[in-house]
């Protein structure tokens, strides 16, 4: 039991953050994701031994984190908070807002995409699958995800283009 | 900038957000899964009867409440037949359930929290026959409802409704739009 709970600890001290970032990019607001991560994280030691087999074990946590989020939503009448839209991207003076670690602009791209997109970049920038897992983990087809994928950047490099650091050419 | 390049730079942006929660309460939250799982389920018809509303929240900063920002909505119909509705802010109920209704959708609107006292829950309530009428999705600045009139069956309606709540935990104010169906008839619905 010991050696699971370490075992545990050093996944969660390893993939936390990264799966923090995965769910946040698809609930948009930073509150909601914590604690969809930690129930995700709880349910993931509640069946340690299973989910230390899965190929993914990450993958599992943000996908049953998004799961959490949507049983939530569709259970029955509660709030499901979500940045104000009009917050984000013209009102950085808002309450609350200079303490968002995101750029504003950067998350106002992102969830301006629709939701199986912002799943699949979520998967890929976050933990790294590659299109074969990303394709497991949503139970599409790959070459569904590749074409997510490819709007997905398109529709990011023109939101973002002008807001993002640009690389320099010697 | 290469596709590589341009997630990379999106990635950075993220380099700040922190799971802060200790181990050691994720560990005591997976002993109360635990527990939660060896409880008897008692809960499925509540479940069930629920499955016809879902809901959502924006949040408000609390120094950007109304008067200035008061709300907007179009209806506008697609060429599948759908009917988008894109509601920015919360203003004009009755409009907004006049011009559904003219567009042929059995619809009750309002926008202050509460439901019309008129109307009763769907005789026949089901997630899946919910989510094929009404879809939702949070754009910039704004929140679209697509309402798939053909879907919907002829004793039903569609209800929308959002109120303003207080938020305190984030220090605002809160605008949560509920949807749903609700049972057609001419004090409800229109029809």
């Amino acid at each position: 039991m010991s050696n699971q709970r370490a075992d545990f600890a050093e996944f969660y001290r390893r993939s936390r953050n990264d799966c923090l970032r995965a769910v946040l990019v698809n609930v948009g607001d930073q509150d909601t994701a914590q604690d969809l991560v930690a129930e995700a994280f709880a349910r993931a030691w509640a069946s340690w031994r299973t989910v230390s087999r899965h190929p993914a074990p990450a993958a599992w946590v943000v996908r049953t984190a998004l799961n959490a989020g949507v049983s939530r939503w569709r259970r029955r009448r509660r709030e499901i908070p979500l940045p104000d839209p009009g917050s984000l991207a013209s009102l950085p003076a808002a309450a609350g807002a200079g303490d968002d670690p995101v750029d504003p602009q950067v998350m106002a791209a992102l969830l301006r995409l629709p939701a199986r997109q912002r799943q699949v970049v979520a998967l890929r920038l976050f933990l790294d699958l590659d299109t074969g897992r990303t394709a497991e983990v949503l139970g599409i087809a790959p070459g569904t995800v590749t074409a997510h994928l490819a709007r997905a950047i398109a529709a990011l490099r023109h939101d973002l283009m002008p807001v993002l650091p640009q690389e320099t050419s010697s | 900038m290469n596709d590589d390049a341009l997630l990379t730079a999106v990635r950075e942006t993220f380099a700040g957000v922190r799971m802060d929660t200790p181990p050691e309460q994720i560990v005591r939250r997976g002993h109360a899964v635990r527990a939660r799982r060896r409880l008897p389920r008692v809960a499925g018809t509540v479940a069930v009867a629920a499955g016809t509303a879902v809901a959502v929240t924006a949040l408000l900063p609390a120094s950007h409440q109304p008067g200035a920002h008061l709300a907007a909505w179009t209806v506008a119909r697609q060429g599948d037949d759908a009917i988008l509705v894109t509601i920015r802010q919360l203003t004009d109920p009755a409009g907004l359930q006049r011009t559904l209704r003219a567009d042929g959708v059995r619809a009750t609107v309002t926008f202050d929290d509460q439901q019309n006292p008129a109307c009763r829950n769907y005789s026949r309530p089901s997630s899946a026959l919910t989510n094929s009428v009404i879809g939702m999705s949070l754009g910039n600045r704004e929140l679209t409802l697509v309402i798939h009139p053909s879907a919907l069956p002829a004793d039903a309606g569609v209800q929308i409704s959002a109120g303003r709540l207080e938020h305190p935990k984030q220090g605002g104010i809160a605008i949560g739009l509920g949807f749903g169906l609700v049972q057609a008839s001419a004090e409800c619905t229109g029809s």
